[in-house]
């Protein structure tokens, strides 16, 4: 449905995007995720045709967005970052506007119209002046103009950010009802938001693409791997020295002081046992194991925030590792 | 074409809804009825002189002596309406991030250009209407010679869309209303004082030229009640080459 091919985008110096890669399938939902400033919206804005790539192709339903940006825009329902609603008008009157200009047939107006009001919910004010409405309804008037014109494809952009945490849940409520009806890309910076509404992610970060998958495989994306907490009545400089002879352990980090640590392992739960037993037998005390599993959130920040260090965990972990096998 | 038609009504409902508008309108109404009846009041005094001496009798027409000034008038009062009407066409659809919607619509640079200038020229329609009803209203009590009085009309509101044209092409340029408005007004009174540079031109082919794109040039014979088509080609074209340059600043949004 959606074919990005080795997207770039400069603005002057800066590279916003650099050799941007993926496609959507008809009928996913995919959650775009990245820090602020890593390139989501440029991405986003050369997909809708709202302006052109520096160099690279992107193509909606087989039409290229550069050759034939009307095809491509007639099948595009967007809302950008700032909903682009015109306060002087009233709700209904705008999403005639919209429809209109989207080109839905002049008999069908009303009936899409309607329709895209039923959907988000905006039957109480829709013969309000949009200027009156608070930012949740705007952001929903943003939400009901996209879907209007009932477009193939739904991109948006960052649709939660800057509602209150009520308004937020029935954003994303929103766009789980929109799912099966659209191809939709919704852009992001908050994980939770990926989980709750998608089923792919596409995490960017500083302009390229570090992770692509299913959200169910990213979070098993170290498959096998594991991390337990572990909390000790005395503390130990460097519990680190101290577990590198257990087998299946591949990182120690500390925690909040000396005396919380957490273990990362590879393996099944004999690892846990070994390292229970090797911290017994060492009379430290231990006084709490818990297991936690490694999450989205996880793969998320070592992708994206801590990139520089997970070059150097990995070197850890082969250290360790090569430890193991000596 | 639909699509022009539907952004020219769109934006021309939102000037009718726009209390500004009716400020606007409110204002303009003051000032032609407090000239107009000045006006009206000394050509019938200078009338009933001429009555008293019968040399000069004759002399007095009402076409030059009250519509022309009512024009001129007018034409004063479009310099300054015109920025105000075109600022938000553009500039506050870019302020508003609201003119990326018309970005990501189906729709050609061209049609949203044409489509924001036909709903700026209904606009001046409004104005030309007002304005309209002062003649029409003298044509109770005084028998008119409509032809050249709607010529006039016809050129005022010729130079009304050429500043229009121009107006909306300063309007893409900016980001911000106020900009919008001093360059355009200021546009607007440049281009009289380009019929004053002609007399400082030393070649005579600088002073054709200058006096070929100069407004006033143009508009002395419209105002007089005869139509030239060369004057109608220097109105269309102005207008074209603006609306032009426009489309090419709204085409360039897409490459930034
Ligand atoms: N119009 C612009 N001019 C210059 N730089 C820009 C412009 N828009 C975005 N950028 C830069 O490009 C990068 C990516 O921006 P953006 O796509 O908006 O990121 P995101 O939406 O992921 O927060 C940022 O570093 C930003 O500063
Ligand atoms: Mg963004």
């Amino acid at each position: 449905m959606i074919e990005v091919k080795q997207l770039c985008k400069d603005y002057g110096n800066i590279r916003a995007i650099d050799n941007v890669t993926f496609s959507i399938q008809k009928g996913d939902v995919v959650g775009f995720l990245g820090p602020n400033g890593a390139g989501k919206s440029t991405t986003m804005k050369i997909i809708t045709g709202f302006m052109a790539p520096s160099s690279g192709s992107a193509s909606v339903a087989g039409f290229d967005v550069f050759e034939n940006p009307i095809e491509v825009k007639k099948r595009i329902g967007y809302l950008p970052e700032t909903p682009p609603v015109y306060s002087d008008m009233f709700v209904r009157d705008y999403l005639r506007y919209v429809a209109s200009l989207k080109q839905v047939d002049k008999a069908k107006i009303n009936s899409f119209v309607d329709r895209a009001i039923e959907k988000t919910n905006l039957n109480q004010v829709s013969h309000r002046l949009i200027h009156h409405l608070s930012k949740g309804f705007k952001q929903r008037v943003g939400i009901a103009q996209a879907i209007v014109s009932d477009p193939e494809v739904l991109i948006l952009d960052e649709p939660t950010v800057g509602l209150d945490p009520k308004q937020v849940a029935e954003i994303r409520d929103l766009i789980k009802e929109l799912r099966g009806q659209h191809t939709i890309i919704l852009s992001t910076h908050i994980l939770p938001e990926v989980q709750a509404t998608c089923e792919r992610v596409v995490i960017i970060n500083k302009g390229k693409i570090v992770a692509q998958d299913t959200i169910q495989n990213l979070s098993t994306l170290e498959r096998g791997q594991g991390k337990v907490f572990i909390r000790l009545r005395k503390e130990i400089q460097d519990l680190a020295g101290l577990l590198k002879e257990v087998q299946g352990v591949i990182g120690v980090d500390n925690g909040a002081n000396k005396k919380e640590w957490k273990v990362d392992y590879k393996g099944d739960e004999e690892v846990i046992g070994r390292v229970s037993e090797k911290i017994v037998s060492s009379g430290l005390g231990l006084i709490e194991l818990s297991p936690s599993k490694v999450d989205l959130e996880d793969v998320f920040l070592k992708l994206t925030y801590g990139s520089d260090n997970k070059i150097e965990s990995s070197e850890k972990s082969a250290q360790v590792s090569s430890h193991v096998t000596v | 074409m639909s699509n022009i038609l539907t952004i020219a009504f769109k934006e021309f409902k939102s000037f009718i809804k726009n209390p500004t508008f009716y400020i606007m309108m409110t204002l303009l109404t003051l000032i032609l009825s407090a000239l107009f009846t000045m006006q009206l009041q000394r050509f019938f005094q200078m009338g009933a002189m001429a009555m008293m001496q019968p040399g000069a009798a004759g002399q007095a027409n009402i076409h030059y002596a009250v519509f022309l000034n009512h024009l001129q008038i007018l034409n004063l009062i479009l310099i300054f309406i015109v920025p105000a009407i075109t600022m938000r066409l553009f500039s506050e659809e870019k302020k508003l991030r609201t003119f990326d919607l018309l970005l990501t619509c189906p729709l050609k640079s061209y049609e949203i250009v044409i489509g924001k200038y036909i709903g700026a020229l209904l606009a001046l329609f409004v104005i030309f209407l007002i304005a309209f009803l002062y003649p029409l209203g003298t044509a109770l009590f005084a028998k008119l010679n409509w032809a050249p009085l709607l010529i006039a009309f016809l050129g005022i509101y010729l130079i009304a869309a050429v500043y229009a044209a121009m107006n909306l092409f300063c309007s893409s340029l900016s980001e911000s209303i106020l900009i919008s408005y001093v360059t355009s007004a200021i546009l607007n009174i440049a281009v009289w004082f380009v019929s004053q540079a002609v007399e400082f031109a030393d070649t005579q082919w600088a002073r054709n030229f200058l006096e070929h794109i100069s407004l006033s040039f143009h508009i002395s014979g419209l105002i007089e009640g005869t139509i030239r088509t060369n004057s109608l080609i220097y109105f269309f074209s102005a207008i074209g080459l603006f609306l032009f340059l426009n489309e090419r600043v709204v085409e360039s949004h897409r490459w930034r």
